[in-house]
């Protein structure tokens, strides 16, 4: 991992009385990298993101972002810093068109307050969002309300999304959830395509294994709100303890 | 045939009188939750403002200017303040019963505080009708679907076609996911309120010269705003023009050939065969409820 962290989460905690869904997860991000996490259900993926994100407080723990205490902060500030994410649902504007949901995800960013009442209709993003639409394949369906389309070309649309403002750091719950299997493959390369040509860096929840193992250099196991093990993906992958987690005895 | 076309005409001018009421509704359902059943007296309210502003010299259309100021000020960001911001984590029920104590409160006001007396209120057109192809229709009638309608489209250019207007739909459609893209909800559900203020003066001014300002014309129009925007579809903000047009045409028709009895009832038997054949309304989607 890199020294010149982006993302440093320093021994973070979220508690819900005696429940310990993230119990004392300390881990850093360098620029550019790409990490891993995975886990059984319930072993706290999640409830960590939301506390990265601001979605929820952490009982104790700090988050810090380029150096900035960004612990708690709320997701509107974080996003403003160039913080995106992805949920486990889908979270397109349904009755929006293709186009719009992808210049919604990213207008926020566009000049001042009255400039935004009365700027262009595509907020000067048209050229943008007609690239991402063409990296994710998604010409042919660019106009349509996004709510129409198949669960997959949903989850392409809210990934596409969540890059269309160049974020410098991306947190992906499960992309491969729901996706069909020939899509899977299609998902990695624009990860790493994004990766190249944003240069932003990701962390990645995903129970898919062979996705994850291919996609990231860094992976990190969390069990019971703990980190397990973490390193290589093969290394990870044949701890012991990481198996008998996903495995039992 | 000649009646009947005038029939249509002055109804759908006064469905769309129904329609911007409604329209409020719909906004308000769609960026906060919000069921509003103070609607009605929120044209009630402007309407006597409007009359106090004129009492004090104001002309016609400064009235109306000075108004919609205060109504943005009091029905948009103070009512969001006051009422809906302590009560919207409660779920429906609370912010329901408070809009209906909310009506109660501005209806006892002005009765006590005004009058309650009908109170006579200038038309913004000229009084008179014209003749086109042997079919009589009033200035009032022509000039209230042109300011409605162009309001209405205004309305659907501005949610379509600007940024605003489209983080608005992101915020109504999911507010998390909106929060997440940097969209400020807060705001974006402010200005929905503001709209809805400015959308029930609208109203005011042009329903009360027929109506005359009283301390309980609300009750009758949000009654028929809320069919409104349920006949057309609460979730669809074309879906209240549908839906109070259809109400203005069949009040006419119904009051004509049938009877002016059955004029009041009509919205809702509307109201009552849309819900059973079709709840989500002519124009809505269905939508799926966390319980």
């Amino acid at each position: 991992m890199s020294d010149a962290s982006f993302l440093e989460v320093r021994d973070v905690r979220k508690h819900y009385g005696a429940i310990k869904a993230v119990d004392g997860v300390s881990f850093a991000v360098g620029p550019g990298e790409i990490i891993g996490v995975i886990g059984p259900n319930g072993s706290g993926k999640t409830t960590l993101f939301n506390a990265i994100l601001g979605q929820i407080r952490p009982t104790s723990g700090s988050v810090r972002f380029r150096g900035d205490d960004v612990t708690g902060m709320s997701p509107l500030e974080l996003s403003r810093r160039g913080v995106g994410r992805t949920f486990q649902t889908l979270q397109v504007f349904g009755q929006l068109p293709v186009r719009d949901n992808l210049i919604v995800a990213a207008q926020e960013f566009q000049g001042t307050l009255p400039g935004r009442l009365f700027a262009a209709p595509d907020a000067g993003l048209g050229e943008r969002a007609d690239e991402m639409i063409e990296l994710f394949r998604l010409q042919h369906v660019a106009r349509l309300p996004a709510g129409r389309l198949s669960y997959g070309q949903q989850k392409l649309i809210d990934i596409a999304m969540a890059f269309m403002a160049k974020p410098r750091l991306v947190l992906l719950d499960e992309p491969c959830a729901g996706v069909n299997p020939s899509l899977v493959d299609q998902l990695r390369e624009l990860l790493v395509t994004l990766n190249k040509t944003q240069g932003g860096s990701f962390v990645v929840i995903e129970h898919n294994m062979d996705f994850i193992m291919r996609l990231c250099p860094h992976v990190i196991c969390m069990v019971e709100g703990k980190v397990l093990a973490e390193g290589k993906p093969a290394d990870v992958q044949a701890n012991p303890a990481v198996l008998e987690a996903y495995l039992g005895n | 045939m000649n009646d009947f076309i005038q029939l249509i005409v002055s109804g759908t001018a006064t469905g769309t009188i129904y329609a911007l009421a409604g329209l409020g509704f719909t906004l308000l359902w769609q960026a906060s939750g919000t069921i509003n059943f103070a609607q009605g007296e929120f044209v009630m309210l402007p309407a006597f403002i409007m009359l106090f502003c004129m009492m004090a010299g104001a002309p016609l259309w400064l009235a109306f200017l000075l108004t919609c100021a205060f109504a943005m000020l009091v029905l948009g960001a103070g009512f969001k303040k006051v009422i809906v911001d302590p009560l919207i984590h409660h779920g429906v029920i609370p912010l329901v019963i408070a809009t209906l104590g909310v009506a109660m409160v501005l209806k006892t006001v002005v009765r006590a505080g005004y009058s309650a007396e009908a109170q006579q209120f200038p038309s913004s057109f000229p009084a008179g009708q014209f003749s086109l192809a042997g079919i009589t229709i009033s200035y009032a009638d022509v000039g209230t679907l042109i300011l409605a309608a162009a309001i209405v489209i205004a309305l659907q250019v501005f949610v379509t076609r600007t940024m605003t207007g489209r983080a608005m739909q992101a915020v109504a459609q999911n507010t998390d996911a909106a929060r997440t893209l940097g969209i400020d909800a807060k705001r974006m559900v402010l200005y929905t309120f503001l709209i809805n203020a400015i959308l029930a003066t609208v109203t005011a001014l042009l329903i009360t010269p027929t109506y005359l300002a009283k301390f309980d014309m609300g009750e009758s129009i949000g009654l028929k705003a809320f069919f409104a925007a349920i006949i057309g579809g609460f979730n669809q903000t074309r879906g209240a023009l549908l839906g109070g047009v259809l109400i203005g045409i069949l009040e006419n028709l119904v009051g004509f050939y049938w009877s002016p009895a059955y004029k009041e009832g009509v919205a809702l038997m509307l109201f009552l065969v849309v819900i059973l054949w079709r709840p989500e309304g002519l124009l809505g989607t269905a939508e799926e409820r966390k319980v």
